[in-house]
């Protein structure tokens, strides 16, 4: 009943389902006027208990289950736990298979950012985008099927290595992707980031500043569109990341808008091409081998032990923690999400912004709802 | 009745209905059957149109199912509409805006210029009539948002006004400066004004009218709320807004205004600059002189749509193409560009026209 012209504020609840949220979580919004004056955020919604899910599986099966802590990045998921068993068990990786697991990394996260593309665009209304993205992340998805069968939920990486060779023709195809993509990234720019709307529609909004990405422990892109230079493949090099030859992109320290959501959209961009980088080099450097040290069915044991690994996951660090008592199941595994980081920081980015900025800047920190609530 | 309706006389006639039936009940159905035959069948068309276009600009394929490459689809779309239960019981404050709203459309019929004898009303401030209809639609549409009680129907109802006001101005003043160029507001005087050629359309008179034309046509963007200034329906955030709790009827209703809204600016954007209905190659005097008013009236107003569709396809390509302005972007830049704009056309109009009267 509106009797009078409400000059309070508002109370907004948005969620726990709403297809401008990036997941299940609710958001408790006081808004003055179209401003957000604070925000809070709930999550937990899509919490399926998958640390102890995978407690309970033996060593082999647990892999599909690490798989299903970010659906979007599944590969980086079975990636932390295979390494970690790999350092508790002191397995080395053939390089044949090192290779793969890079090509596949830099697929998957390439795929992610293409997701992510979608998604901004979709927040700004740019169905045209959308579609065109859409349409090229396809292709990477058949890439998958052919050396998987699988197009998302890959379990492919085994302890030791991968489950399968490539197919034959897989590395080619990899190479044409890398070059359509070089074409494909110059058409995204002339269509979308460039456009003068879309930049007046991110720009100056949910700035993460360098202290406060580092106070709230911020990794990934999010974190180097802030201007830290901070990248796991660099810092910590596994899979034979020191290997190759790439640039990690930073934002400039030096900019206005440094770390604001048109900096974390173009610096997605910028990570595109320093993985088609990798593409290229991995697969032309990819060498004849095994590829895996044993046949996957052969049983093996855990000895006791304890592991910490980190990797860089399409939206930062990712860690996995990972305990071993030398039984037939693993004895604790833990996660270090990045989007946890994410969730902790919205508070602060919301305030200030219009509600239709809300799902630009949701959409730009590409918060991972799965893994965060695991 | 105005005496303009009585191009509709010739073709009652010919049915020979019993005297006692009264001349203005005859004009009246006539008029709805246009409204039903014309109206709403292009909203159909310009529907499919639009869906397909929009899949070729985006490398997809588009509606293909219903009918042969999917040109059933608007009719599937609309009998699943109506058919659908509301999602919300019928209040009294929705029955305001229904009221409003279909006055609002209906009243648009007597005033839509559709050809030279498709004139009902065309009397001194016939070509403001639309607007203030387009007006009514949007003050119908806020009424529509503030009633809901939801906070998305609240920030939609307010944006749509704040919308309607910022692109009303500038709108207005493009409207007088095709008024001063053809010395009224009656429609057949600006339509008079022009010729088929496009050298002798207002819009490219001289570089005034051609700002004008141009404020125009965005102008009524922001006023109706059209991509890509449609931050009063945005999805993302407010869910649709004023529409975010429509279903079924409702918001067949609630649709066939918007897009009739644009429709109707589109016509009104073609008569005032782009030539109006006037026939290429002389055929409109022909036709008048072989004195056969039914296929002067039929070849008006295909030639009139035609122009109208690619107007509407135009801008609903550079509608694909741009993301969602923010509102606030949007009044903003209907204010202190739009507005500015369209007063430097209207002091240029002027000077052009007192100059020519010198």
């Amino acid at each position: 009943m509106i009797e009078s012209l409400k000059t309070d504020l508002t109370q907004w609840e948005i969620g726990p389902y709403d297809h401008s949220l990036p997941g299940p979580m609710l958001l408790r919004l006081r808004l003055d006027g179209e401003l957000i004056v604070a925000g809070e955020v709930e999550t937990g919604f899509l919490h399926r208990g998958l640390e102890k899910a995978l407690e309970r599986q033996l060593w082999r099966s647990a892999i599909p289950y690490a798989d299903r802590l970010d659906p979007e990045g599944a590969l980086f998921g079975e990636l932390a736990l295979c390494l970690a068993v790999e350092e508790i068990a002191a397995l080395a990786v053939p390089p044949r298979a090192q290779s793969i697991r890079v090509i596949l990394s830099e697929l998957t996260r390439i795929s992610a950012h293409m997701g992510y593309i979608v998604r901004v665009a979709r927040a700004v209304g740019s169905e045209t985008m959308v579609h065109y993205v859409l349409r090229d992340r396809e292709k990477i998805l058949d890439l998958f099927e052919l050396a998987t069968g699988a197009r998302v939920s890959l379990n492919f990486l085994r302890f030791g290595g991968v489950q399968a060779d490539v197919t034959e023709g897989f590395i080619e195809r990899v190479l044409e992707i890398c070059e359509l993509l070089r074409i494909r990234l110059k058409e995204y720019n002339d269509l979308f980031t460039y456009n003068h709307a879309f930049i007046k529609r991110t720009r100056g909004i949910g700035t993460i500043a360098p202290e406060l990405a580092r106070a709230f422990g911020v990794t990934g892109p999010n974190a180097r569109a802030s201007g830290i230079s901070f990248d796991v493949r660099k810092e910590h090099p596994y899979s034979g990341y020191d290997f190759l030859d790439f640039e990690v992109p930073v934002g400039r320290r030096e900019s206005q808008h440094l770390g604001d959501a048109n900096h974390r959209f173009l610096l997605r961009l910028q990570e595109i091409s320093t993985s088609v980088e990798i593409l290229k080099q991995s697969a032309e450097a990819i060498t004849s081998g095994p590829f895996a040290l044993r046949k996957p069915e052969e049983s093996f044991e855990v000895p006791r032990g304890e592991a910490y690994i980190r990797i860089e996951s399409s939206r930062g660090l990712l860690g996995c923690h990972l305990v071993s008592d030398g039984g037939a199941y693993p004895e604790r595994i833990q996660f270090r999400p990045p989007s946890l980081a994410l969730l902790s920081v919205l508070p602060q980015l919301v305030r200030g912004i219009r509600i239709e900025d809300l799902p630009v800047v949701l959409a730009t920190l590409d918060i991972g709802v799965a893994e965060a609530d695991r | 009745m105005n005496a303009q309706a009585m191009w509709l006389n010739p073709w009652i006639s010919g049915f020979s209905f019993a005297e006692s039936v009264p001349q203005w009940l005859l004009t009246a159905c006539g008029l709805v059957l246009i409204y039903c035959l014309v109206i709403v069948p292009s909203g159909a068309v310009m529907g499919y149109l639009e869906r397909k276009l929009s899949a070729d600009f985006q490398a997809r394929v588009g509606p293909n199912r219903a009918g042969p490459a999917g040109v059933l689809q608007p009719v599937a779309d609309l009998l699943k509409l109506l058919q659908k239960q509301a999602s919300r019981d019928w209040n009294w404050r929705e029955a305001i805006w229904l009221l409003v709203h279909t006055m609002a459309l209906y009243s648009t019929v007597a005033v839509i210029p559709l050809g030279s004898l498709l004139l009902l009303v065309d009397t001194d401030m016939s070509a403001f009539l639309p607007f203030w209809s387009a007006l009514v639609l949007a003050l119908g549409t806020m009424f529509l948002g503030l009633s809901q009680g939801s906070v998305p129907g609240w920030f939609g109802g307010i944006r749509v006004a704040a919308q309607a006001l910022a692109g009303a101005f500038p709108a207005l003043i493009a409207l007088l400066c095709a008024g001063i160029r053809a010395g009224g507001f009656r429609w057949s005087e600006i339509a008079a004004a022009q010729s088929s050629s496009p050298l002798l359309w207002t819009a490219a008179a001289n570089p005034f009218q051609f700002i004008a034309f141009f404020v125009f046509v965005i102008s009524g963007l922001v006023l109706l709320g059209i991509p890509p200034m449609d931050a009063a329906f945005s999805a993302p955030d407010i869910h649709g807004g004023v529409s975010s709790h429509l279903s079924g009827r409702k918001l067949t209703v609630f649709r066939l205004g918007r897009f009739y809204g644009f429709l109707l600016w589109s016509v009104i954007a073609v008569v005032l600059f782009l030539g109006g209905w006037e026939l290429p190659f002389g055929l409109s005097t022909e036709l008048r002189n072989a004195d056969s008013p039914r296929l002067l009236q039929i070849f008006e107003l295909c030639w009139l749509l035609s122009k109208t569709f690619l107007l509407v396809l135009v801008v609903t390509w550079i509608a694909k193409v741009n993301p969602r302005s923010r509102v606030d972007q949007v009044t903003d830049f209907a204010w202190r560009v739009l507005s500015p704009f369209s007063l430097v056309a209207l002091i240029g109009a002027s000077l052009v026209a007192g100059w020519g009267a010198l």
